[in-house]
């Protein structure tokens, strides 16, 4: 589903590669962690995927297609297969739930019957039934990002992309974030995760990449954040 | 596709950026007017010059019965005007020439001053009334006095008018006014560009954050960039339409109420020229706000 081969990625200015030679080779329906201190080139991995930026050298491959050599106008298809959910929400804050939600299906350009009928629905899969209504503000820290989340995962995608999902919220809201994460896997979306939270990956026991200076140190069926190297 | 969003889009960003886009239109319409102004101001010159000829012709009228000028015996011979032809296509400044009948200057001056002044038995003139002349187109306008000594005091020639004298001041005021317009105009669209480009900056700012998810969620470039070029097409909208009433309005009220009557010897622009304007400016103005935003938004919101 994901694949890099031999993927170099060098910013402009001095200094050592955010990645360096890395080959990850992610399956359908695969949960993955992505985890390493910051700087270690984690970000830079999901910006390729998403084709926010292109490898220096090597190639990225999403859903069989080459993401590198994707024409830009392709760009906007690719990434309706992608569901990305931040540490940050990046909720709108005028808009309802309901409407942060169908915004992602609106603008795609997907008739309204259709949004009228899948919005409920996801909201009621991430536990938000009853809130749709509500704003952002209004919401604690755990149930903005379960809108997120939502926000991701309604069109349904093939991958969903969380970049330290779980950085701004506590323990107790983590493990649900968590739960849900892995209820979405279960319906056999490929989920990758950049994370720094030891305890959510100790828990889960997924398949963890680790990356250390750009390169990967660590590629571990089912791990934990501080596994010894294999 | 899905337009509710864009025009939801469209109508909050016209409200929050109300400042700016006031001024895009202010700008767009004093830069359009200018232009239309300068257009129409060309018309007037083109209409001047073709009733009494470019600014390089002089006229040479020939003897008539009971020509003002002495010299002027009777109506001009036909071995007089064989000379008086012969001495034109011999001179080297000529570089065209043609002559015009009594009956060709008395349809000019019908059409001029409106035919039923000239039918009928109280006709103020008939077209005896009217000199045979010849109109010189000159190789070079400076190079005359050759032409204009060499046809002076041959027999048959009444008067000789350089057209420059005449209709000079005039067309030099008509083009004055004209680069006066278009040069300003030049600076004004400058400015409605970076207005417009600011505009663009301001709002892709406010609305960075939209921007940024729906980029997330793959709506197309076109879709994120849409309600910016409806942003445009309405101000641009704005713009023409002021100027197209400015326009008409000195079009009504300066030129067909107030100069067209005062001064009857002149052909007026009319509205045919200011529909012929109004497209003009009805391209330039949607272009002028489309072509920052284009470029722009393919800037700011690159997927």
């Amino acid at each position: 589903m994901i694949r890099f081969e031999k993927v170099s990625k060098t910013y402009p200015g001095p200094g050592k590669p955010a990645l360096d030679n890395v080959s990850i080779d992610i399956e359908k329906g695969e949960f993955v962690f992505l985890v390493g201190t910051s700087g270690s080139g984690k970000s830079t991995a999901l910006r390729l995927v998403l084709r926010e930026s292109r490898p220096t050298s090597g190639r990225v491959y999403v859903a069989g297609k080459e993401v590198n050599r994707l024409a830009g106008w392709k760009v906007p298809r690719l990434r309706r297969q992608i569901g990305t959910v931040f540490q940050d929400f990046r909720l709108l804050q005028s808009k309802t739930v309901s409407e942060n939600v169908a915004f992602a299906l609106q603008v795609i350009g997907k008739p309204k019957s259709e949004i009228d009928r899948v919005v409920p629905s996801t909201l009621e899969l991430v536990g938000l039934e009853g809130k749709g209504d509500r704003l952002p503000d209004e919401l604690s820290g755990g149930e903005q990002q379960r809108v997120a989340i939502a926000r991701a995962f309604v069109n349904r995608p093939m991958i969903l992309i969380a970049d330290e999902p779980t950085g701004n919220l506590d323990p107790t809201t983590s493990a649900g974030i968590m739960k849900l994460l892995g209820r979405i896997n279960e319906t056999g979306t490929t989920v990758l995760m950049a994370t720094h939270d030891e305890y959510v990956v100790d828990q889960m026991q997924k398949r963890v990449v680790e990356l250390d200076h750009g390169r990967v140190t660590r590629d571990e069926a089912r791990g934990g954040y501080g596994s010894q190297v294999v | 596709m899905q337009l509710r969003h864009s025009f939801t889009e469209l109508r909050q960003g016209l409200r929050r950026n109300i400042s700016m886009h006031i001024a895009v239109v202010l700008t767009l319409f004093v830069s359009l007017t200018l232009v239309g102004l300068g257009a129409l101001l060309n018309q007037q010159a083109v209409k001047a010059a073709d009733q009494w000829g470019s600014e390089l012709q002089i006229t040479v009228y020939l003897c008539r019965d009971g020509d003002d000028n002495p010299a002027c015996l009777s109506e001009v011979t036909d071995p007089q005007k064989q000379q008086i032809a012969s001495v034109v296509e011999d001179n080297p400044e000529v570089a065209d020439w043609y002559t015009e009948s009594k009956a060709q200057a008395f349809e000019k001056v019908k059409e001029l001053f409106g035919p039923e002044r000239f039918e009928g038995p109280d006709a103020a003139l008939t077209a005896d009334d009217m000199a045979e002349s010849v109109w010189i187109t000159l190789e070079d306008p400076d190079e005359y006095e050759g032409i204009v000594s060499a046809l002076r005091g041959l027999p048959g020639v009444a008067r000789i008018q350089d057209l420059r004298d005449v209709v000079g001041p005039i067309l030099s005021s008509i083009d004055a006014l004209k680069y006066g317009a278009i040069g300003t105009a030049a600076f004004l669209v400058l400015a409605a560009l970076l207005l417009v480009a600011n505009t663009i900056r301001l709002a892709a700012l406010a609305r960075r954050k939209e921007i940024g998810i729906m980029r997330l969620v793959g709506a197309s470039t076109l879709y994120i960039a849409l309600p910016f070029l409806m942003e445009a097409l309405v101000t641009a909208f704005l713009g023409v339409a002021l100027a197209a009433g400015a326009l008409a309005a000195f079009l009504k009220f300066g030129i067909i109420d107030r100069a067209a009557q005062g001064l009857t010897f002149m052909p007026w622009i009319g509205w045919d020229d200011y529909y012929v304007t109004l497209i003009g400016i009805g391209i330039l103005g949607p272009v002028l706000t489309l072509l920052p935003t284009l470029l722009l938004t393919r800037k700011y919101i690159k997927v």
